[in-house]
């Protein structure tokens, strides 16, 4: 297996991007949660943008516009302000404050003042503040992510009586994906508190009436509850105890925490369904026994064409995960894993996986896309699969793309992606599958020609099902 | 249909009662009868509201250095910033040599805590001998982000040492994200810095061919230069460079050849055009190649300037072509689109360029604004001697240039100019004040909230304007034209790009798509109608 060789300083088209961003995501998953960005605007209307192009959404995020003077200052005034004018206009009942690095930089103590706001207005009974310290040069989006959950379930949990239902933490998933984890459960009869669920604020359906604050997300009321779960299942194995809200229910209300892959795959399917059923008694829906059943004719199908297949997998360390091990499953074995952050979860848990690969795996952490596409030149990769930025791979080293992930800003449909739950995994492997297979009817004629009458050499022709049948040999 | 000021109280009035006075200022109701009416412009967004504009970061690195083709842009800070100005503006760039076109990459520092801790200067240092030794680029720009002034990186000093151990021009901006109040700040440190350090660095001292010009302000979104020049190199004008679609270090150097300097979007750099006039003699012109009619208008003014009548001749000639070309097409768009009404809220120069394009479609624009814009913009350029320098502009420094002593020479007598001057906009912008009719609205800053209110209000048939806003109404049942980034399609400036414009907006109102969406009010009882049309007039 070989690790990170090279020691470059610069980071040369960049394979993740900052805190808060991710930060953003699940509070928007919250019901009535409106988001303040505590620095100077452009960081703000920049992760607007980029959540907007993917989600096809309006993304409101407030900005402290804090300008020079604020840096010397400080910035309470400003964010004071600035949640006056946002509690006017949105009515929010939670808003999340996500520093940046300038907010870091100087110091600002996020906590004392989202206290002291709420005291000098009144308003301890009508809004939640929730400060979440997301310096940009701390972590990826990823890490943003978790730890805004964190401190959301943090914030508002409160000792409950003990109920039936589960708690669900997801990652950074679509909210086609959180829409098919809730049928699921539905399916089951399981009762649950799934946050953040983003599926509607973040995919809203086309209503007569535009409201300004995106009707569904996690209620305020059931997070609080969550502390009284018979469990809790969290799909984040990547994730690092610190960030975890799971972790955080145990340690603080003795909620059984479970920590899951994303359902993605499988064997990550298995564990997600064999989970819920030790958990909550309830059998396997004969539904979801066909869905089971379908999945495992597509891999027969399909598995000639994906043992063709040679991937890099790149992104978000929770999903980089799963869909390794969905590859490992149907032999389109990756040969590039790829993460831009620190990802130290990540490399052990793919090591353990990848001792299946029939060849040693470049599992690359702090990673940029310079360094994905030259490891994947050097492993003859022939298929990437992650979100758009990949496209550098196809552009640049001709490798074609299957996008995932977060974020998808060249195509539409990121939100709509499926890829959870055997269904969703069916899906996703037709999209490998087909890319695999659409990129060998692009080049099998000059391939073939190349191969057989080019040099006049090379091995005899074959029928052509024949060589269809095993052209994997021969492609590389 | 107009709008009145109690429905603009009644807008305001949801806003904190402070908010609501500094958002008062910045929306004009044009009403002739008040004389010259004044707009509030380039101050503080207040926080807390969902404001479009960004950074000056965004508008240094992001607008103008980035489209600079033969440059490598380090962005020195943390990976957020540089990863958000990666490739999202659609500037276009073609290359000569493929090893001197860094369009498609994005390079950063990629700060860590302890970089922030410990300062960042070693790490940038490396960071620039790794682009020399892997890209071997003409040239280097450092752009710094938020946490790098503030933690002190010296980053001029940084530059300077590598440029000189490496021989190589290295740039360094100090565009920190909280300078200014917006990416207008930016424009102006990137300005400053080009004209420093780039332009008049070359040793050409004449342009090979007739009537050279730089054009100024032009980004090629979509490829929007290239169609302009397509027509320019078709009348006989060389042009020495673009400031900076498709833009390169290398044509930037020589750009003090020019006799004349086109000034596109006024707002991100009428400060290169001015010092260009007065450290080399160079008049600037405004033109507007967004339409048919601003484009002939500009080619005319252009070839009046020179006076060359053979230039004249050969302008009318290209004119009368393109037009025999073009105009069936637009008239059978134009059936499609008159009688429609827009909003038109862009950058700096585009929410008054669109208008006219809009009008030669028929299309009423009945509310238009910048995001960045300065007054001048809105007014003209005879209000800048009564603008208020307030903090925040007093934090961009001011770059003091003098005459060149070898290379200043007037291009044209000063009773030429004066003469000129009165007929064609030479040195001067009116701003989109003059260019709009009685009762429309001007707003500055547009936020969301008042996106939504004034769409209720006025019910547009369109919506130009960027990715941010376009989702709000196209929930609200409206078609939205990316005035940014044009949706993917482009070019729309000139003569094939009105065309084009004219196709996607057409598109937008012949969609199929929206029999099937039908905004509220459009079911709204005729009697509510009328009585909302009455209060009105
Ligand atoms: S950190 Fe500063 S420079 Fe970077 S995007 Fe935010 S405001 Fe702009
Ligand atoms: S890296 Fe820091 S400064 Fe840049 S966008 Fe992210 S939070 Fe803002």
């Amino acid at each position: 297996m070989n690790e990170k060789t090279d020691y470059r300083d610069v980071n040369e088209n960049p394979c993740h991007m900052c805190m808060p961003m991710g930060g953003i995501l699940p509070i928007k998953g919250i019901e009535g949660g409106m988001v303040v960005i505590h620095g100077s605007q452009g960081c703000s209307t920049y992760m607007r943008r980029y959540i907007s192009e993917h989600f096809s959404e309006p993304i409101d995020v407030g900005s402290s516009s804090l300008n020079e003077k604020g840096t010397v200052y400080g910035g309470e005034k400003n964010l004071k302000q600035a949640l006056d004018n946002i509690r006017k206009v949105y009515n929010p009942k939670l808003i999340g404050v996500l520093t940046t690095c300038l907010a870091e930089t100087i110091g600002e103590d996020i906590n004392r003042i989202a206290d002291d706001y709420l005291k000098e207005r009144n308003l301890n009974n009508d809004l939640v503040i929730i400060p979440v310290s997301t310096p940009g040069y701390g972590g990826t989006q990823a890490e943003g992510y978790f730890r805004t959950v964190r401190e959301i379930v943090a914030g508002l949990a409160q000792p409950s009586p003990k109920h039936n239902k589960l708690n669900i933490i997801v990652p950074n998933i679509s909210p086609a994906d959180i829409r098919e984890i809730k049928r699921i459960l539905a399916l089951m009869g399981v009762e649950y508190t799934l946050c953040p669920d983003f599926s509607d604020t973040l995919d809203r359906p086309y209503l007569e009436h535009y409201s300004k604050m995106a009707p569904g997300g996690t209620k305020l009321e059931d997070i609080r509850g969550m502390p009284g779960a018979v469990a809790t299942i969290e799909l984040g194995e990547t994730v690092g105890d610190e960030y975890s809200p799971g972790r955080f229910l145990a340690d603080n209300y003795g909620v059984p925490l479970y920590t899951l892959p994303i359902p993605i795959g499988v064997k990550n399917c298995d564990a997600f369904f064999n989970t819920i059923k030790k958990l909550t008694g309830k059998p396997l829906a004969e539904s979801i026994k066909a869905e089971r059943g379908r999945l495992l004719d597509a891999m027969v199908d399909s598995h000639k064409y994906n043992f063709a297949g040679r991937s890099t997998i790149f992104g978000e360390p929770e999903l980089v995960y799963a869909v390794s091990q969905l590859c490992i499953e149907n032999g389109v074995y990756p040969a590039v894993v790829a993460t831009g952050g620190a990802g130290a979860k990540l490399t052990n848990l793919l090591r353990a996986v990848v001792a299946e690969c029939p060849e040693p795996v470049a599992i690359l952490t702090e990673s940029d896309f310079c360094e994905i596409l030259e490891q994947s030149r050097l492993h003859q990769v022939n298929i990437a699969i992650g979100h758009s930025e990949g496209r550098y791979l196809t552009e640049h080293g001709n490798i074609p793309l299957v996008r995932i992930g977060f974020p998808i800003h060249d195509r539409v449909g990121g939100q709509r992606l499926l890829a959870v739950g055997y269904t969703g995994t069916t899906l996703l492997l037709d999209r490998i599958t087909n890319t695999l297979l659409e990129n060998k009817y692009r080049t099998y004629r000059t391939d073939m020609y190349d191969l057989y009458y080019k040099e006049n050499s090379g091995p005899p022709a074959a029928a052509e099902d024949e060589v269809i049948g095993d052209d994997g040999l021969y492609s590389l | 249909m107009a709008i009145t000021e109690q429905q603009l109280e009644e807008i305001l009035a949801k806003y904190p009662s402070k908010l609501q006075k500094n958002r008062k200022k910045h929306i004009v109701i044009n009403d002739s009868s008040c004389g010259a009416q004044t707009i509030e412009a380039n101050t503080r967004t207040a926080p807390g509201i969902i404001t479009n504009r960004g950074c000056a970061y965004a508008g240094c690195k992001g607008v103008v250095l980035g489209p600079l083709k033969d440059m490598v842009h380090i962005t020195h800070g943390p990976i957020g910033c540089a990863f958000y100005t990666w490739g999202a503006r659609r500037n276009k760039a073609k290359s000569d040599d493929p090893t001197q076109n860094f369009i498609n990459y994005c390079v950063s520092t990629n700060m860590q805590e302890s970089d922030i801790v410990f300062g960042g200067e070693k790490k940038l240092a490396k960071v620039i001998d790794e682009v020399v030794e892997n890209f071997h680029p003409t040239a280097i720009t450092v752009s710094a982000t938020c946490p790098v002034g503030l933690i002190g990186d010296d980053i001029n000093a940084v530059a300077k040492a590598a440029q000189e151990r490496h021989g190589i021009p290295v740039l360094a901006f100090s565009c920190e994200g909280y300078k200014g109040v917006s990416q207008s700040a930016g424009h102006h440190i990137a300005n400053n810095g080009l004209m420093d350090k780039v332009i008049g660095v070359g040793d050409l001292e004449k342009a090979s061919g007739k009537y050279p010009i730089n054009m100024l302000g032009e980004y090629n979104i979509g490829g929007d230069s290239w169609e302009i020049e397509r027509v320019l190199e078709d009348i006989g004008y060389e042009i020495i460079s673009v400031m900076t679609g498709d833009g390169s270090y290398e044509k930037l150097k020589n750009a003090h050849v020019a006799e004349l300097n086109l000034v596109q979007c006024h707002r991100s750099i009428n400060y290169i055009a001015e010092m260009l006039e007065i450290k080399y003699g160079t008049p600037w012109l405004k033109v507007n190649f967004i339409g048919v009619n601003g484009t002939i208008d500009s080619l005319r003014n252009m070839a009046q300037y020179f006076g060359d009548p053979e230039l004249v001749q050969r302008t009318e000639d290209v004119i009368a072509r393109e037009l025999a070309r073009i105009e069936p097409l637009m008239e059978q768009y134009k059936k499609i689109c008159e009688g429609k009404t827009a909003f038109c809220f862009v950058g700096g120069s585009r929410g008054h360029h669109y208008q006219g394009l809009f009008a030669e479609l028929g299309i009423d624009t009945v509310l238009a604004g910048y995001e960045f814009a300065h007054r001048d913009d809105y007014e003209g350029r005879q209000v800048i001697p009564d603008i208020k320098t307030d903090a925040d502009s007093k934090n961009i420094p001011e770059l003091h240039v003098e005459q060149d002593p070898n290379r200043f020479k007037l291009k044209l007598s000063p009773e030429k100019m004066a003469e000129l001057k009165t007929h064609i906009p030479l040195s001067y912008y009116a701003g989109m004040h003059v260019d709009m009719n009685e009762g429309t609205i001007m707003v500055d800053d547009l936020n969301h909230y008042e996106t939504e209110e004034f769409i209720k209000l006025l019910k547009p048939d369109i919506f130009a304007s960027g990715i941010k806003d376009k989702y709000v109404v196209q929930k609200m049942g409206i078609p939205a034209k990316q005035i940014h980034s044009y949706d993917y399609s482009g070019p729309y400036a000139g003569f094939n790009g009105a065309v084009n414009f004219a196709r996607d907006v057409s598109m937008g109102f012949a969609s199929p798509t929206w029999n099937f969406i039908v905004p509220p009010w459009k079911e709204e009882p005729l009697l509510t109608g009328s009585v909302n049309e009455e209060g009105v007039a």
